[in-house]
């Protein structure tokens, strides 16, 4: 439970921020720090329950049961560690953060660093491996931020330490989806105690090179480990807080937490103590060679945490708890030097070394401050980081493998070590002693700012005499990761043995290096490798954004057919996969073929090589309209009546439409070179052939599919319908028609849309018809005589009948759509007898039939509500006053909503698509533009600014009238 | 057997059109493949049971699979509706031509 409070408060902390920050500015900083440091105290106060009677508080609340992950929450010794760190430390750099800041408001940096400190809390403690890693990428994330809010400059290092360290994320996502597949939990403390890892080495081998690389990326260890210095873009709170404390100890924590699944693994103690060696030696190297104090202590960062990885790689007791304890001594003293920096640089305006120089009588605290940390990290004593580092080379003696093993890794870290003396010389020595350089003009920073700095720094003096207060911390830790108690003995003074040894050798080779090298003055600046992390690091991102950019033009074509072609290329060729395989599929279910089939198969096959022959787009559409009447028969003749009256209607409809259309464009189709159309027949062909297979052997080889004899079985008792496709459509899937329905009268309303926005070809009319003067055919008026005659008789009917198929539809053939479309058709017939275009036009406003149609068929559905849920249509018998009864249904309310929308989109493609010419704006008005058989008086109300025929209801732009 | 020849048949002159230059051979070709389809779907249900599925019309063991038709009945006017909508396209702008560049 008082994990769980821990997590909340940080909560509110961050949810907080903004109020703190608006009422406090810069100093909202105090709050933050006040709320941390009493975190801190809490975790202190348990230390007695946790570290000395070995109590594991833990916290569970289910978050996500269906897959068995957990809020589980548990604090052993190491979390212990880590959470007293985070909150410690970061209370202190929250303080200082208040004076390093110019005043004014702070809001993106407060929220940023409350939303770490809970995100790496939550990572320290989580016992779900599903959530360490939400947590895990939350650090990512809410580094990436810190790092690039700090200036112009930051951008590039922010993205580079955010895919570097989101790369190891991934690995770590692998590890744990793998993890979670193998136990069969998310519970970490499960999968660690689980057999497998002694069980089976591959899957332990994998799962550890995973978290190995995880950790690698995010502690910045060789070859990853450039982006440290490269964050150093960020403010200095921001790099003494992540990158020194918190953050890059979330690699080690990693480490740490499944040392006990891995301590045995070869591969895993090889790969630890080798890259951490490697990292160790670069780093101090490196850090020996910078001007900047702030790159030379994120180098000094990289190559500690290197030694730190070395010494868990050990995975023995006595490493374990030198890994402990250093990472406690590696946070007080780091965060106390690059506070520092930040004071430095501020006091001095420069944080470059060959500027700084004699500073400790105009900065007497901050040179103490520095002295005792650089003192702590150089390894001396009394400090905490002398022990500690003595620890460290005592644990690498014991690594596993052959003999020479144990004494090269100890000999490497003192190798680091004697580097370490040599740079933290230089940065103490280099800034408040040595020849003053640059300004004179320098005072000592405030209490307030040095505040931080200074107990960070006393904390190393004083934990060096009283090491054995850290003895229960250090087997609690050894405890939690190899699982036995070994007793830690720390203590500054225990002998003459062969560690000191070690300590002297880096103390006494570290003062001969300085020596060498004038304290790092003659290898600085010095180029040791050709190339830098960042290089290599663009050139790759450069590269990989390249090669997408080029796979990426292989579809990048403004030429539909380039895109139409590939699915049917792929589709064919996975045919041929299949046939080339060969499937085994069961026998024929009954008589595929009748006899009467076979003059449709005749049918289409005129039609289509009647299309695929001619030039000509008028035929072409005919012969796709018999293609289409093939379809309609085919559908007849499987007793699908309902479909073949909807095809049947829709075929007239699609022929009207688009000989609308095809009076704007050319009278033939573009050339095409003959390669092409060799080339377009065959793949057509392969197509073809592949889709007829994939039909007869895929298709009709079992009896009726459950869920059709469920429709047929029970569609009567359900829904009182007869007709099991319409009640289907209305009572079993009316969710899914109501969509398609929107998608219909969505689509009527794009084109309105399209139109308005560009306008319509103008059509060829005198290039059709070519008649005599004298003919009767030649006037409009006299030659639609008869069908305006028929059509005016015909229109009421047709509408009588379209309502009529609607309401029947749910126990007989018809149904909304059917309804729908032969009324529209019914328009189209009037449409095509009127003489002109003007006169043929429906003065309806077709969109607004469209929207009555959606919202019947959305108000029927919500009179579902009555009956438990949306569109669950209700019914019930009626009894007729002569005798029988009539079955009422909302139903019926549904269909009239689909029946309007359908007539509605016919309406529209008719009216928008007929128009003799138009522009831009004209499409909708109902208005035709000027031509010479319209004068345009007789347009009524035209350029007095409002469209009362608008049914949009939009103004279209000016300046088109 | 006489379906998937059909099948086959449109599928070719769908995919015939669909390849050429000029959208409305493009649509022309989207319809046909839409027909194609369609029918494909049918003989999912299986060809063998001819009889609308109308309660009382017909014996139980004839009707055909309710299913795909309802699945084909709304297909048939979105494809329409679609229909029209690149009609639309292909009507406005300077030309139908899809390869200006070629």
């Amino acid at each position: 439970m008082v994990l769980l409070i821990l997590l909340l408060v940080l909560a509110a902390a961050v949810i907080g921020t903004p109020l703190a920050d608006r009422a406090l500015g810069r100093h909202a900083g105090w709050l933050f720090a006040g709320v941390l440091l009493a975190l801190a105290g809490v975790v202190l106060a348990l230390a007695p329950s946790v570290l000395a009677d070995g109590h594991t508080p833990g916290f569970t609340l289910p978050w996500m049961p269906q897959i068995g992950v957990g809020l589980s929450l548990r604090m052993d010794g190491v979390g212990w560690l880590f959470t007293l760190l985070i909150t410690g430390v970061g209370g202190l750099i929250m303080a200082y953060s208040t004076r390093y800041f110019p005043p004014g408001r702070r809001l993106g940096f407060y929220l940023l660093m409350t939303l770490f400190a809970f995100a790496m809390t939550g990572l320290v403690l989580a016992d779900d491996v599903v959530l360490l890693y939400v947590f895990w990428e939350l650090t990512t994330i809410t580094s990436f931020y810190l790092i690039g809010l700090s200036g112009p400059g930051a951008d590039r290092p922010a993205v580079r330490t955010f895919l570097i360290t989101a790369l190891g994320g991934l690995a770590l996502l692998t590890a744990v989806v793998l993890m979670v597949l193998r136990v069969g939990t998310t519970r970490l403390s499960e999968i660690l105690a689980d057999p497998v890892w002694s069980q089976d080495p591959a899957f332990a081998t994998t799962i550890a090179l995973l978290v190995a690389a995880a950790a690698f990326t995010k502690s910045a260890q060789f070859p990853f480990h450039y982006w440290l210095p490269d964050a150093m873009a960020a403010s200095t709170p921001v790099s003494a807080y992540l990158h020194a404390a918190a953050m890059v100890k979330a690699g080690i924590y990693l480490l740490m937490r499944f040392t006990p699944a891995f301590s045995d693994l070869a591969v895993w103690n090889a790969a630890l103590i080798t890259v951490g060696l490697i990292t160790a030696v670069v780093g101090a190297v490196f850090a020996l060679q910078q001007h900047d104090l702030k790159l030379l202590a994120a180098y000094s960062t990289v190559s500690q945490l290197g030694l730190l990885v070395a010494v868990i790689g050990v995975g023995k007791e006595a490493a374990l708890i030198a890994a402990t304890v250093h990472t406690l001594a590696h946070a007080l003293f780091k965060s106390a030097l690059f506070m520092v920096v930040g004071v430095i640089d501020h006091q001095a305006e420069t944080r470059d070394l060959r500027e700084l120089g004699g500073l400790a009588r105009r900065m007497p605290v901050s040179a103490g401050v520095t002295a005792l940390a650089a003192l702590s990290m150089a390894g001396v004593p009394p400090l905490l980081g002398f022990v500690t580092k003595e620890n460290i080379f005592k644990g690498l003696l014991e690594a596993p493998g052959p003999m020479w093993v144990g004494p090269s890794a100890a000999t490497a870290a003192v190798l680091a070590s004697v580097f370490t003396f040599a740079y933290s010389f230089r940065f103490a020595y280099g800034t408040f002693w040595g020849t003053p350089r640059g300004s004179t003009d320098v005072h000592e920073a405030g209490p307030g700012f040095l505040a931080g700095p200074a107990v960070a720094g006393v904390a190393g003096l004083v934990l060096g005499p009283a090491v054995p207060v850290l003895n229960r911390l250090g087997e609690r830790g050894a405890a939690d990761t190899t699982g036995t108690y070994y007793p830690a003995g720390l203590s500054l003074w225990h002998g003459f043995s062969v560690d000191l040894f070690m300590s002297l050798a880096a103390i006494g080779f570290g003062a001969l290096l300085i020596r060498w090298t004038a304290s790092g003055e003659r290898m600085a600046g010095r180029t040791l490798f050709p190339v830098n992390g960042p290089t290599v690091f663009e050139f790759l991102h450069e590269g990989l954004v390249g090669l997408g950019r080029r796979v990426g033009d292989l579809t990048r074509s403004d030429s539909p057919t380039r895109h139409l072609v590939m699915p049917v290329l792929v589709l064919t060729a996975m045919a041929g996969v299949a046939a080339g395989a060969g499937i085994e599929v069961p026998d024929q279910y009954g008589g595929t073929t009748h006899p009467l089939d076979w003059p449709l198969v005749v049918l289409a096959t005129v039609a289509v090589v009647g299309a695929v022959m001619t030039g000509s787009r008028m035929a072409c559409l005919v012969m796709v309209g018999v293609a289409g009447f093939t379809t309609a028969l085919w559908l007849f003749l499987l007793g699908a009546y309902d479909v073949a009256l909807t095809q049947l209607v829709v075929e007239i409809l699609t022929v009207v439409v688009a000989a609308l259309v095809l009076r704007r464009l050319p009278r033939r189709f573009h050339r095409a070179p003959r390669s092409r159309t060799v080339l377009t027949a065959l793949i057509a062909a392969a197509a073809g052939v592949s889709a007829a297979l994939g039909t007869y052997f895929l298709t009709g080889r079992r009896d009726i599919s459950g869920p059709g004899q469920y429709f047929l079985d029970h569609s009567e008792e359900d829904t009182g319908g007869t007709n099991v496709v319409n009640t289907i459509l209305v009572d079993y899937r009316a969710l899914d028609t109501l969509g398609e329905l929107i998608v219909l009268g969505v689509s009527g309303l794009i084109i309105i849309a399209v139109l308005n926005s560009s306008g319509l070809l103008p059509s060829h009319g005198s290039r059709w018809v070519v008649v005599s003067r004298r003919s009767a055919a030649y006037d409009a008026d006299d030659n639609t005589l008869i069908m305006r005659a028929i059509s005016h008789v015909l229109l009421p009917l047709i509408v009588v009948w379209s309502v009529y198929l609607t309401v029947r539809g749910h126990t007989d053939v018809g149904g909304g759509f059917v309804g729908g479309l032969v009324a529209g058709a019914g328009f189209a017939l009037v449409y095509l007898a009127a003489p002109s275009a003007s006169v043929a036009r429906i003065k309806l406003a077709y969109p607004k039939i469209i929207g009555a149609g959606i919202l019947v068929a959305l108000s029927s559905g919500v009179l579902g509500y009555v009956d438990g849920s949306f569109v669950k249509p209700l019914h019930t018998g009626v009894s007729l006053p002569w005798g029988g009864s009539f079955h009422l249904t909302t139903a019926l309310i549904f269909e009239a909503g689909v029946y309007l929308a359908v007539v509605g989109v016919v309406l529209t493609a008719l009216n928008q698509l007929g128009l003799e010419e138009s522009r831009p704006g004209d499409s909708t008005l109902g208005l035709m533009a000027p031509t010479p058989d319209q004068p345009p008086t007789n347009a009524p109300e035209e350029g007095s600014g409002d469209h009362p025929e608008d049914p949009l209801g939009t103004v279209p732009n000016g300046g088109t009238r | 057997m006489t379906l998937a020849l059909t099948i086959g048949v449109l599928v070719f002159g769908a995919v015939f059109l669909m390849l050429q230059r000029g959208l409305v051979r493009i649509i022309l070709g989207f319809v046909m493949l839409g027909h194609a389809v369609n029918l494909m779907l049918m003989s999912a249900g299986g060809v063998f049971r001819r009889a609308q599925p109308l309660i009382g019309y017909n014996p139980a063991d004839v009707v055909s699979d309710p299913l795909p038709q309802a699945f084909v009945l709304t297909a048939i006017v979105i494809a329409f509706s679609i229909t029209v909508y690149m009609l639309t396209l292909a009507a406005t702008g300077s030309d139908d031509d899809t390869e200006d560049l070629s």
